[in-house]
């Protein structure tokens, strides 16, 4: 029997269903075969798939924010890394300065980061481009793949690399052959968090974004502002289920509890 | 001349001396151990000889040569870590072959050094293991393996079996011996533990709070100990207080309690006399005491008896003679080479 008393039990029920819930209406919605939001009590249609085809824009800005968060995230990845390796290793002075310098982003309501960067890339003649949109992507995404690579690199015993050196290896050599695949497991989830964290940000994009860079969720939020029909939901079941596919294919090749903590049982 | 030598050394961390300008000189082939207590400075002592700790003074040669520029990668020291600090993503075989594969040392070579490698640590057939597939003493052997194969000028062994279980420690011990002896590599161990260093080394150095206090044989350590601290830190030893009186023609009187004896001290004035437990006999006279509690330990009886001067611990060896039980009065001796006399400062 579950080791879980009652009123625990109670608590977890309805945490799920009140996580879980607003997705699957969304998904239920979605195969209504009737022109206006209501579950599909009258049969199952796909009639709001086949519409997203007559929206090119929608897979416009798909494919946009696609392009978007693997950029942002792999630049990210390149600067964390090292930042990671940094902060992890070394006592310096201004070093917890430099590490609180490079988690504030977090800290900072996204809705206040959209102006600014609207006014600054204005000033450059950039607004609108899509290299604005990586810059403030890159600035707001950082700390999360900072995260857990910094974990990684911190959990890592140095002796392991001590070995390598005193046998003979290189820096270049430890980095790639000791340090990088220690820390991998490390680096697939900062990459993947960061993805899902450049995937999911409407509320600065917003303000970035123009006609043809505009990203799914952004695409979105404007079609609900004059339309209310159920495109929005099939759309969105289909990214669900897109994210859906992608975690088992990363549980198959990593294991999930490993992508989504940053740890691994290699690195002790 | 000496292999390596260690000019006086030193290593500060802010304020905090870890390492306090000591000379060491090792001979080739020889088995040297640094035994003291934690946090006195074994370790960084270990590391700046690897190379990962840069000096704060002093000076490093190695064959005659001065190591302060010379690269940890470039050293051609082996070393095994407390942690074993194997390569986790790497077979035992990789493991052991990382070294040469560093030394472009051709495959076919490679693949036979890495096999001998591991058949003298007794892992033959274990070749496409992970490391977490090993046990902790497997482990300890590939790491051995990795750090013999590169052929090292010196082998430098940081607590390599403090992990172990106490019987896996003790096998291991006579196997590393023996390897180190067959193969001649010139060997520092770093351990807190005094049997481990006794049993292996050719010589051990005392440390303490980052200063030598004595460097000698395993038997010249145990029975001749320099200071008050090597004493107690080699094994259990008994402190009497008691008194040096000079007598005439250069001879002194000791006392302890109500034993008077004469010996060639030194100094005179208080004094603490350490014995060691197996050093003391029982005798018609002598220290007068009572036996508080004998234990039968097989091979030995361990007493503790109660004098005047404290609490005595004696070892006696099971040698098939009656010995005195608990409660009877019994009288103590030692001979005056088995026992280290210094000044006790508490008293006046
Ligand atoms: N990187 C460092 N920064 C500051 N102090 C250090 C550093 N490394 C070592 N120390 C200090 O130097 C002293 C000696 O440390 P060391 O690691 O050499 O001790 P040890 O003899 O190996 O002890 P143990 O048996 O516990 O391993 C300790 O007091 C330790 O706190
Ligand atoms: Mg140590």
């Amino acid at each position: 029997m579950s080791k879980n008393g009652f009123i625990s039990l109670l608590f977890h029920t309805l945490f799920v269903t009140f996580m879980l819930a607003p997705i699957i209406v969304v998904c239920l919605v979605a195969f209504t075969p009737e022109g206006y939001l209501s579950l599909p009590t009258n049969g199952f249609s796909l009639r709001w798939f086949k519409a997203i085809g007559r929206y090119p824009e929608f897979i416009r800005a798909f494919w946009v924010s696609i392009g978007l968060g693997a950029l942002s995230s792999t630049i990210v990845l390149a600067f964390a890394v090292p930042a990671a390796l940094g902060l992890a290793r070394y006592q310096f002075r201004g070093r917890d300065a430099l590490s609180a310098l490079l988690l504030s982003p977090l800290m900072i309501p996204h809705v206040v980061l959209g102006i600014a960067f609207l006014r600054f890339f204005t000033q450059f003649g950039l607004s609108g481009t899509f290299a604005a949109l990586l810059i403030a992507h890159i600035v707001v995404i950082f700390p999360f793949a900072l995260r857990l690579t910094l974990s990684s690199a911190t959990g890592m015993d140095r002796s392991i690399e001590q070995a390598a050196i005193s046998l003979g290896a290189r820096d270049w050599v430890v980095f790639r052959r000791v340090t990088l695949p220690l820390i991998m497991p490390g680096l697939i989830s900062g990459w993947a968090l960061a993805f899902i964290q450049s995937f999911d940000e409407v509320t600065m994009t917003v303000f970035l974004a123009a006609p043809g860079t505009e990203t799914l969720p952004v695409r979105m939020f404007l079609y609900i502002q004059d339309n209310i029909d159920p495109l929005v939901t099939s759309v969105s079941a289909s990214v669900i289920a897109i994210t859906v596919l992608a975690l088992i294919i990363l549980d198959r090749m990593f294991g999930l509890e490993h992508v989504l903590t940053g740890h691994s049982d290699r690195t002790k | 001349m000496a292999f390596l030598e260690l000019q006086n050394v030193t290593k500060t961390f802010g304020d905090h001396t870890a390492v306090n300008a000591i000379n060491l000189t090792v001979q080739k082939g020889e088995f040297v151990s640094l035994l003291g207590p934690s946090g006195c400075g074994k370790t960084t002592t270990l590391q700046m000889i690897a190379g990962f700790v840069p000096l704060t003074k002093g000076i490093i040669r190695l064959d005659g040569r001065d190591l302060s520029n010379v690269k940890p990668a470039e050293r051609g020291l082996g070393i095994v870590f407390q942690s074993y600090a194997l390569f986790p993503h790497m077979t035992a075989a990789q493991n052991v072959a990382f070294g040469l594969e560093m030394r472009s040392i051709p495959r076919s070579d490679r693949d036979q050094r890495v096999r001998d490698a591991l058949a003298l640590v007794g892992l033959a057939g274990y070749e496409e293991r992970f490391p977490r597939r090993m046990s902790g003493g497997q482990q300890q052997r590939v790491a051995l393996a990795r750090a013999l194969v590169i052929r090292p000028q010196i082998l430098l062994l940081d607590e390599p079996l403090s992990n172990l279980d106490a019987k896996l420690r003790e096998e291991m011990q006579i196997e590393l011996r023996q390897i180190q002896r067959n193969l001649g590599t010139t060997t520092i161990l770093v351990t807190h533990d005094q049997h481990e260093a006794m049993a292996l080394s050719d010589r051990i150095v005392v440390m303490n709070k980052g200063d030598i206090e004595q460097i000698g044989s395993p038997q010249d350590t145990y029975h001749s100990p320099a200071s008050a601290f090597v004493a107690t830190f080699l094994g259990k030893t008994n402190a009497f207080e008691g008194e040096v009186q000079v007598a005439q023609g250069g001879i002194s009187r000791i006392i302890v309690g109500d034993h008077v004896y004469t010996a060639s001290a030194h100094i005179k004035g208080p004094v603490i006399i350490s014995v060691r437990p197996e050093r003391i006999s029982f005798a018609k006279a002598g220290l007068r005491g009572t036996v508080c509690t004998r234990i039968f330990r097989g091979n030995h009886w361990l007493f503790q008896i109660k004098t005047i001067a404290g609490v005595a611990t004696v070892i006696r060896q099971n040698d098939g003679t009656s010995m005195p039980e608990e409660g009877h009065d019994v009288h103590l001796v030692w001979r005056e080479e088995d026992t280290f006399v210094r000044a006790n400062s508490k008293v006046g």
